[in-house]
């Protein structure tokens, strides 16, 4: 016996996410080819089909918490290949956004940060921050005399103090919107141990086995990759500078033949050669296999800023140029954005998805295998 | 006065190399005593048609037969016309011999005299058929005023024909008189069409040539295609008239919902069904029944009681467009109102798939494949639906408060033989003898009783007082690629009572059968045949002094052409005949023949085939063939160039019914060493032209194989094999089998005799 499920079509949802990128969505007449053609799908549990159906008729909880939705990589192989036109893999784009509005923290910043009309505001928060920062910071030259250096712009313990404490929300962001997330899952039923397969997932999504699964082009697979290793190396440079330097142990500026330098450096490069590629993938064919919206826009542009003015901040600084004070305030602000709209943007997507490919793992861990050795 | 024949022999398309013209001009000249032999090289070109001309310019004639030893019947059909007077013969020497055997070969040369003398033979039996003349009337009646039967009336009207639009109702429109719109009825195929009926039904009330009647049932319907003469019920009184062809275009009836309790219908006045909606968005908005509130959940079971062994078992095609068209009256109603349809497929047959998208992209518009299996009321008055197997992989449970049963479409026809056996049934039970007849026979009246009262056209017809029907009761003829043909000359059957179907395509329907009617009643005019003979003026003669009465003709004719005196006698109806030759290959008595297709041609012709001794080693196998289907694929095996046994001699037949079974007798003690019949598929899905020949011919063979006992003779000897006209390339390998298995039989016995 299936269990029973009281229908009561949420209409709001289903308009938000037919208003924003899923506007095909009712077009599907579940032929089920999505499913088909999907070389991430299973037989046990096949996707997009059954999402498709759950999100035309509104059923708002069912499909935010299907892990499914995440499991997706977005080759875009459904959306070429639907007779009907109904675009299954931007519809997945468009409840993956929906699913980070409704289990993040606090609610009103998802609907914030997703609002192209709230993003003077959310751009005028780090603005004005950074502007008083650096209005009433150090005295020119006080640090480091005779020199042009940041730390004269902005006092170091001061910016030191303030992305901490903003990790510090965005960690408990995070923190309650995954807690909402896994209950969810676990109510929709999908049990695997997240934790004890983390190890697992992750080192899935270091060699993004999913992405050559995808049959996606290569591109998109070296793009994303570059950009996600290029990124957590940024990540891991700008937290052991911080901790460094708060212990002691680490002086700024670092000489540019610092290996944590170069390390930054080639992460930094890697990273902007990844974020490049997505954009020339999304900007050059923007119907056939994916349409982009707003929330991918952000967090790319946001992404590609913070790693070009940190370019160029590095540059200027080193030629002595005097508009390197304004780049590096506006490197600032860009990375106020990345960093602390991070729960609510795409960037999330890395939280939920590996999340949910841990939930479900041992299940799609064995059907994988099997079907490798079958196909072998 | 023997019989002049001019026998003509091409020699092109490859004749003249395979085989030996001369040879055969000297068969003609000598054995056959033909009046005038010609040989031509291109005997279908201009000189060679003056060739024959020559020959029929002369007075008094040369000759006044001719047999063209050439091509097939079925190719150069414009070229080789002549007055209808003569009796023309084609012996095919170009696709059955020269195309298929090795050329200059001596069992080829054979096969191409064979043929050539029975073909000689069947002319010296042939005479030129005189037309029945009779006086007809031109005017066509339809039968039913909705959107069929108007369209018909007017269809006919406009091409100068007086018509007869009757209607049981009071009023003209029928079903889609009372909605509230219409299907799409143009590009892009997606609003819907305001306009009902309202002007034409005007225009056939006002329109000259067409005469109305309403309230208007017939009492009785006689004779036959041209001269029915019918009576009418009406309002003021019985009313006769006389009118050459009827289109039958009664409609259809909402299938009964009260058998489909287990969807809810009786439980709660808010199950109801897409009809029920229907009407009532036709006078109003759409509000719940039980309390006239506006609805805000409406469920919409699809296939209520269709596809469904239990109940209708076919798809009626026009409830998921009803069913779409409705989801729009909701919204026009009721803009926040949500609506789930469960469906087991969407189908939307004709240009309204656009339709379907239309109604799809409305956001509050909920579609999904699924089951209804339970509707429940709850305790404020709600319905509860519970619906299986949906993609989501749970059960869902909606509370709506409107359900509607999308029921399918149940064609207003009579079964005439039903009808008509219901009726003999009773007088057994009255009549009969023996007590176990009479317990039999009221078996069988308890069975057809629900067949009481249902007539509609009440034809004056042996077979029945309506239209044959199927087995979903639409009296469709099945002809392949024929529609709106039924088993009953000059009645067409057009609209949802033909087959299921949208107000769109039974205008089609209707302009359609008026044409069909139209062609009816000028052919029967010009006493030619309808199709599929269409155009043939032979008809069957009956030399009733010799019946027996035993009434297998008036049983086993598709067409219910004959009726029967008080004795048995049958009383033939011409203008009811398509020339099939069913009854001939019927009667045991052999009293029916047409003047140029008849038992003693066919058997003359079958004599007339040499066949070698049996220390030659050469066997003879005799080919029936249906004309319609199988000949035509043997033809074509030829233009493949498809080599077969040489052993083989054709010969055509109108249709494989009209074998009579003395033939088989006569070929075997000719000493043919084997018979094979191929005639049409039957069965289901038959594809016979006369609907029940190749059938028929089957269930003569049981007869036959006594004869084959009689005769101390392999029933192997014998074989029926059915054969569709696209089935040529398996034909050779068909008949080249038969032939390896009548040779390893050995020869037949009766050979020299």
């Amino acid at each position: 016996m299936a269990e029973t499920l009281l229908v009561q079509p949420d209409t709001k949802f289903l308009r938000e996410v037919i208003g924003s990128g899923g506007a095909d969505l009712k077009k599907c007449y579940q032929c089920a080819t999505c499913s088909v053609v999907c070389t991430l799908s299973t037989d046990e549990a096949p996707f997009p089909r059954r999402q498709m159906l759950a999100a035309q008729w509104g059923l708002k909880d069912r499909v935010l918490s299907d892990p499914a939705i995440w499991l997706c990589h977005n080759c875009g192989d459904c959306t070429t290949h639907c007779p009907r036109g109904a675009r299954p893999g931007d519809v997945f784009g468009a409840l993956r956004r929906e699913a980070i509005k409704y289990f993040t923290w606090p609610r009103f910043l998802g609907r914030w940060v997703n609002n192209p009309q709230m993003l003077p505001l959310l751009v005028l928060v780090p603005l004005l921050l950074f502007g008083a920062l650096w209005a009433w910071g150090p005295e020119a030259d006080s640090v480091y005399p005779g020199r042009m250096e940041f730390a004269n712009q902005f006092p170091i313990p001061v910016l030191e103090a303030l992305f901490f404490s903003l990790s510090g929300f965005v960690l408990l962001s995070f923190a309650i919107g995954m807690t909402r997330f896994v209950r969810a899952l676990r109510a929709g039923g999908a049990t695997a141990p997240i934790l004890a397969n983390l190890p697992g997932t992750l080192a899935e999504i270091a060699t993004h086995r999913r992405f050559a699964d995808c049959g996606a082009e290569r591109t998109r697979y070296w793009g994303h990759l570059l950009t996600l290793w290029g990124f957590v190396g940024l990540a891991a440079v700008g937290t052991i500078v911080g901790l460094g330097h708060m212990a002691g142990l680490v002086h700024t500026p670092l000489a540019a033949t610092s290996p944590l330098k170069i390390f930054a450096n080639l992460a930094a490069a890697g990273s902007l050669i990844g974020v490049a590629i997505l954009v020339a993938d999304r900007a050059g064919d923007p119907l056939k296999r994916t349409r982009s919206t707003y929330f991918d826009w952000f967090f790319l542009i946001v992404l590609a800023g913070v790693i070009v003015t940190g370019f160029a901040s590095q540059f200027l600084r080193q030629g002595q140029v005097p508009g390197m004070y304004l780049v590096y305030y506006v490197h600032l602000v860009l990375i106020f954005l990345l960093l602390g709209y991070a729960p609510y943007s795409k960037l999330a997507h890395f939280c939920y998805r590996t999340v949910a490919m841990a939930a479900v793992r041992e299940r799609r861990e064995a059907i994988m295998l099997e079907n490798r050795s079958k196909g072998s | 006065m023997p019989e002049k024949i001019g026998v003509y022999i091409c020699a092109g398309c490859g004749i003249g190399e395979a085989v030996d013209t001369a040879k055969l001009a000297k068969l003609a000249t000598g054995e056959l005593k033909a009046a005038s032999v010609q040989v031509h090289p291109y005997l279908c070109g201009p000189e060679g048609l003056a060739l024959i001309r020559q020959d029929l310019d002369g007075e008094p004639r040369k000759v006044d037969k001719i047999v063209l030893a050439a091509c097939s019947p079925r190719a150069k059909t414009e070229a080789f016309v002549f007055p209808s007077e003569l009796v023309v013969e084609r012996v095919n020497l170009r696709e059955h011999v020269a195309w298929c055997q090795p050329p200059g070969d001596e069992d080829t040369q054979m096969m191409a005299e064979d043929y050539l003398r029975m073909g000689v033979t069947k002319a010296q039996k042939a005479k030129a058929p005189a037309p029945a003349a009779e006086a007809v009337s031109r005017k066509i009646m339809v039968v039913g005023g909705g959107i069929a039967g108007l369209t018909a009336a007017l269809e006919a009207a406009a091409a100068g024909y007086e018509v007869l639009l009757i209607e049981k109702e009071p009023r003209l429109g029928g079903f889609l008189a009372s909605v509230r719109k219409r299907f799409p009825g143009q590009p892009p195929y997606i609003e819907l069409a305001a306009d009902g009926l309202k002007a034409r039904i005007e225009e056939a009330l006002y329109h000259p040539k067409i005469r109305v009647l309403t309230s208007t049932r017939i009492a009785r319907t006689d004779g036959q295609p041209g001269q029915f003469d019918v009576t009418l019920a009406t309002a003021e009184g019985e009313l006769a008239d006389r009118v050459g062809a009827i289109v039958m275009a009664t409609g259809w009836k909402p299938y009964d919902a009260t058998r489909l309790s287990h969807l809810g219908y009786g439980l709660s006045p808010d199950v109801i069904t897409g009809v029920e909606l229907e009407r009532m968005a036709a006078q109003g908005p759409i509000r719940r029944p039980s309390d006239g509130k506006p609805v805000s959940d409406v469920v919409f079971v699809q296939c209520a009681g269709s596809r469904d062994p239990e109940h209708l078992p076919y798809c009626s095609s026009v409830c998921c467009l009803a069913t779409l068209k409705q989801t729009r009256y909701i919204r026009e109603d009721s803009p926040e109102a949500k609506i789930y349809v469960i469906y087991k497929d969407i189908r939307t047959p004709g240009q309204y798939e656009r339709f379907y998208r239309a109604a799809q992209d409305d956001a509050l518009n909920f579609f999904t494949k699924g089951e209804v299996t339970r509707v429940e009321t709850l305790s404020d008055g709600r319905l509860a639906v519970t619906v299986t197997g949906t993609p989501l992989g749970a059960d869902l449970v909606i509370h709506a408060d409107l359900v509607v049963l999308a029921t399918g479409m149940v064609p207003n026809s009579a079964d005439g033989p039903a009808i008509r056996e219901l009726k003999d049934n009773q007088l057994k039970v009255l009549h009969s003898d023996s007590a176990a007849q009479r317990a039999e026979a009221a078996r069988r009246v308890e069975e057809l009783k629900h067949h009481e009262n249902t007539e509609i056209l009440n034809l004056g017809y042996r077979q029945g007082p309506d239209l044959p029907v199927l087995k979903y009761g639409f009296p469709d003829s099945h002809f392949i690629c024929f529609p709106y043909e039924t088993r009953r000359t000059a009645i067409y059957a057009a609209g949802a009572v033909r087959a299921p179907m949208d107000g769109a395509r039974a205008e089609e329907d209707a302009a359609g059968a008026a044409l069909k009617a139209i062609q009816a009643v000028e052919m029967a005019a010009r006493g030619e045949a309808v199709h599929p003979r269409a155009g043939d003026l032979s008809y069957p003669d009956f030399f009733l002094q010799r019946c027996t009465q035993c009434k297998r003709c008036t049983e086993e004719c598709p067409f219910g052409t004959l009726n029967e005196d008080a004795k048995g006698t049958p009383q033939f109806n011409v203008l009811r005949c398509r020339r099939c030759g069913i009854c001939m290959g019927a009667c045991p008595e052999r009293i029916i023949n047409f003047p140029n297709y008849s038992v003693d041609m066919i058997a003359a012709m079958i004599k007339s085939i040499e066949v070698p001794e049996e220390f030659e080693e050469k066997p003879r196998i005799l080919v029936f063939m249906c004309e319609n289907d199988a000949y035509p694929a043997l033809d074509l095996a030829g233009y493949h160039r498809r080599r077969y046994s040489t052993y083989v001699r054709v010969i055509p037949l109108r249709c494989l019914g009209s074998l009579n079974i003395v033939w088989i007798a006569d070929a075997l003690s000719r000493g043919i060493d084997g018979i094979l019949l191929l005639g049409c598929k039957f069965g289901e899905n038959y594809q016979c032209h006369f609907v029940s020949g190749s059938e028929l011919a089957n269930r003569r063979m049981t007869n036959v194989k006594e004869t084959l006992d009689r005769l101390r003779l392999e029933s192997e000897r014998l074989r029926l094999a059915e054969v569709a006209i696209n089935e040529y390339d398996r034909l050779p390998a068909l008949i080249d089998e038969f032939a390896s298995h009548v040779a390893e039989l050995g020869p037949n016995p009766y050979k020299g005799f």
